[in-house]
């Protein structure tokens, strides 16, 4: 992985390529300035940086519901940012989200949840049946499958939403704070949900506080600071810098 | 068979409730339209029917008492006059008594009519109604009969078919200006349903769905809302028509004509019906197409 300073990556490889992005909104000041990057396939990081840094104004220019205010992104070798609108959905195909407030649909079931993705995606409904059920048991949930999310506590709500952020093996799994509301248990088994999706190939970038799952799972980090982009080496078990 | 199942909470919304409430008015009111027209129509061509090719020779009986004899010989000369001419195919002098049914509704019984001096009536059939023909025909009617009066029908029943159109148009315009809100209301409608769910679109959205695919949804739901309404509004709309045609049948014979809509009128009010779901769900489908543009 590389920080790219180049306005012009030739490396087919790249998963994710940011170029000279910047971020405002309404004409504000910038929340993200003259970002670089090119993240190879099957990389897994986590993104850090302090509350208001920008971690997820990134993320949205990602999982495109943002367009860059300058700069380009380009994912999977498209540049999304000059791609017609009728394009982004097959891109947006390729990215599982987890989101911070999870944005699960409050009148479909645990099971109606995830399979979002596989239904919006015309997949036939035994695959989607056999997937979607495979990955609720994995998560620990094959007993909530008809539950309502309103039924369901913080922790397996945040389970649903990562089992619907991976259930179609994106190529780029976006996670905010995924691991923010469950016990360590669960925390551990969820990044080993997201290993075993980075062995298969998907791109991970998890944006989370928490030191102590940044150091003890010892990925590369992407930090944020002053709305400005660097890459640091994993962190070591004791917090120093490996 | 529409597959009902859908990502979006459709059912409970306001815009769910809201259209079979509209579709069921705006229906109602599109059967009755379309009735008007039928009508107008039917009446039309039944009058144009009946007046087309003939005309009516009227010989005004002589003031005199006792002039039957002069009375018959005026209206022999009329007949004569008439059917001298290549243009005229039949004449027919109309008897008595089917002078007096035709005053009844007006004037009573026969008794008092024959003590009036009522008009002999000549029904002429013509090969040819053009406007020199009827002159023609004016001229030697006129020559033996100097007080007789031609009536072509034409000149009346001009002024009828302006009004009948007149009041087609007007049903027509009705019509339009129920389609034009039924669109208008759906419109606003589908919008107010699109920012109540404004958190599901998205979240659909950002998952890789197509705005087809969230359109499709809102137009089933519209779809299925609407043929509920359409079905009430049909119902109500068939009801009324037997309503009124109950109403008019008591009527007098004579004032109203005969109105027979015909198989093809009623088996229009489904059409009817069916049309307007089907705009609805189309407007529906549009409207969220063209406001989900605006996403990125």
């Amino acid at each position: 992985m590389q920080i790219s300073k180049s306005s012009e990556s030739t490396d087919q490889t790249s998963a994710l390529e940011l170029d000279n992005v910047s971020l405002s909104y309404d004409g504000g000041p910038n929340v993200l300035t003259n970002l670089n990057l090119s993240l190879p396939s099957g990389s897994f990081h986590f993104l850090t940086g302090a509350s208001g840094a920008g971690k997820t104004s990134l993320l949205k220019l990602l999982y495109l519901a943002q367009r860059p205010t300058q700069g380009s992104v380009r994912l999977f070798g498209t540049n999304v940012t000059a791609a017609a609108r009728s394009a982004l959905p097959a891109i947006r195909r390729k990215v599982g989200v987890v989101f911070q407030d999870f944005r699960l649909l409050d009148h479909l079931s645990a099971f109606d949840n995830v399979a979002l993705p596989l239904r919006v995606a015309n997949a036939p409904e035994p695959e989607i049946k056999s997937n979607v059920s495979e990955l609720l048991s994995w998560v620990g949930l094959d007993e909530y499958m008809d539950a309502k999310p309103e039924t369901l506590s913080g922790g397996q709500k945040q389970r649903v939403a990562i089992a619907r952020a991976v259930v179609n093996r994106p190529r780029l799994i976006l996670a905010d704070e995924p691991t923010g509301n469950v016990d360590d248990t669960i925390a551990m088994r969820l990044m080993q949900l997201f290993m075993e999706m980075n062995k298969l190939g998907s791109n991970v970038i998890i944006a989370t506080h928490n030191e102590h799952l940044v150091a003890k799972f010892g990925f590369n980090r992407l930090a944020l600071e002053n709305h400005r982009l660097s890459e640091l080496p994993p962190l070591a078990a004791n917090g120093a810098q490996a | 068979m529409i597959s009902l199942r859908t990502d979006l909470p459709l059912g409970g919304d306001s815009a769910s409730r809201f259209i079979p409430w509209l579709m069921a008015i705006m229906v109602f009111l599109g059967i009755l339209s379309v009735s008007g027209v039928a009508v107008f129509d039917t009446i039309l061509s039944g009058w144009s029917r009946a007046v087309t090719g003939t005309l009516t020779v009227q010989i005004p009986a002589l003031s005199a008492i006792n002039e039957d004899s002069a009375n018959q010989a005026r209206t022999d000369r009329a007949v004569a006059a008439l059917e001298s001419l290549p243009s005229v195919r039949s004449v027919k002098v109309l008897k008595n008594t089917e002078i007096e049914a035709l005053l009844a509704p007006w004037l009573g019984d026969a008794a008092a009519i024959r003590d009036l001096p009522i008009p002999v009536l000549i029904d002429v059939s013509l090969s040819d109604e053009s406007t020199a023909i009827i002159e023609g025909l004016r001229t030697a009617v006129t020559t033996v009969v100097p007080d007789a009066i031609i009536d072509d029908h034409r000149r009346w029943f001009e002024h009828l078919i302006d009004l009948t159109e007149g009041f087609r148009l007007l049903t027509i315009g009705i019509a339009l200006i129920v389609t034009t809100a039924l669109a208008l209301t759906v419109v606003y409608a589908t919008r107010a349903s699109m920012a109540e769910f404004r958190e599901v679109i998205s979240v659909l959205h950002l998952i890789g769905a197509r705005d087809i695919y969230v359109a499709t949804q809102f137009a089933k739901r519209t779809l299925s809302a609407a043929l509920k309404g359409s079905a009430g509004g049909l119902l109500a709309g068939v009801f009324t028509q037997i309503a009124i045609g109950l109403l008019a049948s008591n009527v007098e014979s004579g004032f109203l004509p005969d109105i027979d809509l015909g198989f093809g009128f009623w088996i229009s009010l489904p059409l009817v019906s069916l049309a307007a779901a089907v705009l609805a769900m189309i407007t529906a489908y549009i409207t969220v197409l063209s406001t989900l543009r605006s996403m990125v």
